[in-house]
């Protein structure tokens, strides 16, 4: 009778040890790095790096973010949207070579990555608007 | 049957742990225009820095506290918590407070639910017009969160209400024209 007690106590002890998990730090992410980038980024031409940046904030502010911070020198812009949910973006502007910039997106909503490629389709359509009425000088 | 049924139930059970991303999350909604319009208002003046200079002034103003500021694209960022309570919800919690206290119950202590608090975060943007050289086009958002007493969300939500942007751009005018005289 004592060696089936010893036996549930270890079974016990076992199945608890079981449930003794770390949950994981998750800080590189899931996805692949560079389908990751091909999702997120968009190039663009002939526009400057500020002009750009002040067409990204037109386009926040239109999706109803508020910006919590806007670096013209580094070209980095996060916002945050509170409705039913919080979405938090960053945005950064890169000038590459031959007059090219460009434009790199990464959202999340909540705890959760946002990994669908249509979702930033979505954004780029919106900022690629942005971008027309600032090259056609249109307020 | 058993089987099948538990299959089902851990399906079910696995499936709502999954994440779900609204569809249209970053899509333009219908009330764009709108919105943008209560929004932004056209200011003249003779600089960008005249802009900002009068906004940093009617923030502190309205008791914000300035938290970020990035001149060369005319974005500043401030936020302010105050007092989410109503005043009619407050004197309706003292009166249950003091009719209770006349009827002799105890702890009549309506008065201390009174405690939620919110979070207002303000963005200001001044655009540079693209078409005339002394007019900037300035953009206000405002979010809120409103806390209850034990810190739980209750509201999360962007302020929509015209009236609220119109008093801060009524602000900014009178600001404005302290800053830099008649325009």
């Amino acid at each position: 009778m004592s060696r089936l007690l010893q036996r549930l106590q270890l079974l016990g002890l076992l199945l608890l040890a079981g449930c003794a998990t770390t949950t994981p730090a998750n800080v590189t992410g899931a996805g692949t790095q560079l389908e990751t980038r091909q999702i997120q980024t968009r190039e663009y031409e002939t526009l400057d790096k500020a002009m750009t940046m002040r067409s990204v904030i037109a386009t926040l502010q239109d999706l109803g973010f508020v910006i919590d911070q806007a670096d013209a020198e580094l070209g980095t812009i996060t916002a945050t949207r509170l409705h039913q949910y919080t979405m938090r973006m960053t945005v950064t502007v890169v000038e590459k070579d031959a007059g090219r910039i460009s434009v790199r997106v990464n959202a999340r909503v909540g705890e959760n990555s946002v990994t669908d490629a249509a979702t930033y389709q979505d954004f780029f359509v919106v900022l690629d608007k942005a971008m027309f009425l600032t090259q056609h000088k249109v307020d | 049957m058993r089987c099948a049924l538990s299959s089902l139930l851990l399906i079910a059970i696995l499936g709502g742990c999954t994440a779900t991303i609204p569809k249209a999350a970053l899509r333009l909604p219908e009330s764009t225009l709108e919105v943008r319009a209560i929004q932004t208002r056209t200011l003249a003046a003779p600089s960008e820095i005249d802009i900002l200079t009068a906004t940093i002034a009617v923030l502190q103003d309205m008791e914000f506290n300035v938290e970020h500021i990035e001149k060369p694209l005319g974005v500043i960022t401030a936020s302010k918590i105050t007092d989410a309570d109503s005043t009619g919800e407050k004197v309706g919690l003292f009166f249950l407070d003091l009719l209770c206290g006349v009827g002799g119950g105890n702890g009549c202590n309506n008065s201390s639910s009174a405690m939620d608090e919110q979070h207002i975060t303000l963005t200001m943007v001044v655009l540079p017009s693209l078409a005339r050289s002394d007019e900037y086009a300035v953009r206000i958002t405002l979010q809120r969160v409103i806390y209850d007493k034990i810190d739980r969300i209750k509201v999360l939500e962007r302020i929509d209400d015209a009236e609220t942007y119109q008093q801060i751009f009524d602000n900014l005018r009178k600001s404005l024209y302290i800053q830099v005289g008649e325009i």
